[in-house]
């Protein structure tokens, strides 16, 4: 019935086939993997148990990372004017219509301490009772105390709550443009977009950055390192181009994008890849460097809990790290330097799947580790461990957003025919 | 012969032809030849079967020379003059690292540079081609097709008999040098 095309100039308008099937199969992964991993969230706080809420916490930074780098290369390719990549560009908007469902599936975490009768169970500082290694409390602590005009409960709400007024807000707008193009063919919506992008990118920026700082830097609330939010950024944006390699495979074999999305763009998001690989390392080590450099107390006993055990050895930790170093810098770089690597479909995919689950175990480095008090009152730092709740929430999350994609992608044509520069895209050559 | 004539020349009027010419003088098996056009045609290089390009590994070992020379200065100056700095080892992977990529990035940059120059043959103050009195008129408004007299498969009146019947004009031998010069 509909014809099929390898012909890249035949743009056939089917949607995915099946797209039923996938949505709702993505639909019931996300409602019972969150199910699950809420169920986990009950659990922990009657058990005083936070690990579930950092599972949540994984799974959030995890997706999040995804989105907020789809955002960031709508806006990027914008601000340059690329004409390669405006096929690529409309699922990226679909990927962003998954902000609102995120920052619903966020509301636990920011409702709990308003709620509930023990704050502190995920950022220790919401709770002045915690007690810490030094012997203060938190409510004590003078180095609290020194940060709670910044650090406190309804500060922190409202800057979440403007963090994904931004982005919800950049990404309704870009994607009411791209979609309103569509439909009426103005290009004036292109440089509304354009605009829109040019200023986006300050918010979304300083966005990531505050919310890298709040939400995962705040874990470990003594310590204090600029180059944070960059490394959020360069994760994320590493981490989407990944995403998007592996969504454009499966696009273009058994979706909507066969015979469009070709070689070329293949080639150039490999090399944004490595281009993005090399920024990750060069930013993660500059952090480390930095710290090791300037061997300040202050400072260093955020490496050291994560590299050391309480006796000088190393830790699991360690090994996790040096696998960041090795697996994830060293042998993706090697992998992706070659031309060869980034033409062939198999080896792209494979090493974008490979940079994805490094990217997840890059998350819990950064995350996981912390000082918990046992019952007998000593202090051990969280060891590595993935759990139930952490894959309940990891697939939960990616089954809502893998179904708000779906959703959002059955409301428009599957690339934009009316840009002025989709002839540029479709033709795309190296 | 062929020892004074650089090549055949031959020219034609739209990027479609020289195309298929060059489609076609790769199928005939030549391998020393070039085309020139006043704007980029894309896709030309594969139908003339060219190679990719080895700059690549040029830069490479740019980079694995840098990398290992900054390794080796820090390693000598350190060794050979101990000191101790802000508490830190003698020689270790970290605190030395700046230097070790930043000459990475330099000597590779330096062989990108040179290996470019080296595959292109440059510098290059005169080819043969500009002997040809209307070769101007490539970077204006027609396509040409040179075939080398160096490539095995050549024949100066086999080719140029070729040339014409792929539909090519004004086909003419270059002369190695200039005899007026």
């Amino acid at each position: 019935m509909s014809k099929e095309s390898n012909q890249s100039s035949d743009v056939t308008m089917s949607a995915i086939e099946n797209p039923k099937n996938i949505s709702l199969i993505a639909l019931i992964v996300g409602v019972v993997g969150l199910a699950i991993a809420g169920a986990g969230l009950v659990f922990g706080l009657f058990e005083g148990d936070s690990r579930p809420w950092f599972s949540w916490l994984i799974g959030v930074a995890f997706w999040m990372s995804i989105l907020i780098g789809s955002l960031l290369l709508i806006m990027i390719t914008y601000a340059f004017d690329a004409g390669w990549s405006v096929i690529i560009r409309r699922q990226l908007e679909h990927m962003v219509s998954a902000f609102p469902w995120m920052a619903l599936i966020f509301l636990p975490l920011i409702l709990q301490p308003w709620i509930s009768s023990q704050p502190g169970i995920l950022w220790k500082w919401m709770n002045p009772d915690t007690l810490l290694h030094n012997g203060h409390t938190v409510g004590h602590d003078p180095i609290y105390l020194w940060k709670e005009v910044y650090l406190n409960l309804p500060w922190m709400t409202i800057r979440t709550v403007a963090y994904f007024g931004i982005f919800i807000g950049v990404s309704m707008l870009l994607r009411k443009y791209s979609f309103t193009l569509e439909s009426d063919g103005n290009t004036r919506w292109v440089n509304r977009a354009r605009r829109t992008s040019a200023f986006g990118i300050f918010g979304v920026g300083l966005g990531l950055t505050f919310a890298a700082f709040d939400w995962f830097m705040s874990l470990d609330y003594h310590w204090f390192s600029t180059m944070f939010g960059v490394w959020y950024f360069a994760s994320s944006v590493r981490a989407t181009i990944a995403f998007t390699i592996i969504l454009c495979y499966f696009l273009s074999t058994r979706g909507y994008l066969k015979g469009i999305y070709n070689q070329a763009h293949r080639y150039d998001l490999g090399t944004l890849l490595l281009a993005f690989t090399v920024f990750w390392a060069y930013i993660c080590f500059s952090q480390m460097f930095l710290i090791y450099q300037a061997n300040i107390p202050e400072e260093t006993f955020w490496y050291n809990l994560r590299l050391y055990t309480q006796e000088g050895g190393n830790s699991l930790w360690w090994w996790i790290a040096m696998s960041l170093v090795f697996l994830h810098f060293f042998v993706p770089f090697f992998f992706l330097v070659f031309y060869s690597t980034k033409v062939s479909v198999g080896r792209l995919v494979f090493i974008a799947s490979w940079i994805l689950s490094f990217h997840l175990l890059d998350l819990y480095f950064n995350i996981l580790p912390g000082e918990i008090m046992t019952t007998d009152g000593h202090f051990i730092i969280r060891s590595f461990s993935v759990t139930l709740f952490d894959i309940c929430s990891i697939l939960g999350i990616g089954g809502i957003v893998i179904w708000s994609f779906l959703r959002s992608s059955k409301k428009v044509k599957p690339i934009p025919i009316k840009d002025p520069r989709i002839l540029e895209s479709i033709h795309h050559h190296e | 012969m062929s020892k004074d004539t650089y090549g055949i020349i031959a020219t034609f009027d739209t990027s479609p032809e020289i195309y298929k010419a060059a489609k076609e003088v790769n199928k005939a098996g030549y391998s020393k030849f070039d085309v020139f056009t006043p704007f980029p045609v894309h896709g030309i290089e594969k139908v003339m079967g060219e190679k990719r390009s080895t700059l690549g590994s040029f830069t490479m070992i740019g980079g694995l020379a840098g990398f290992f020379t900054g390794m080796a200065i820090v390693a000598y100056m350190n060794f050979d003059y101990p000191l101790i700095v802000g508490g830190k080892v003698i020689f270790g992977p970290i605190f030395p690292f700046p230097i070790f990529y930043e000459l990475t990035i330099l000597l590779a940059a330096f062989g990108t540079l040179g290996g470019m120059f080296v595959l292109n043959n440059l510098p290059k103050h005169h080819h043969p081609v500009f002997e040809y009195e209307n070769f101007g008129a490539s970077s204006d408004d027609k396509f040409m097709i040179v075939i080398e007299s160096e490539d095995p498969k050549f024949d100066e009146s086999d080719t140029s008999s070729f040339l014409e019947k792929l539909g090519g004009y004004d086909v003419t031998a270059i002369p190695h040098k200039s005899e007026t010069k």
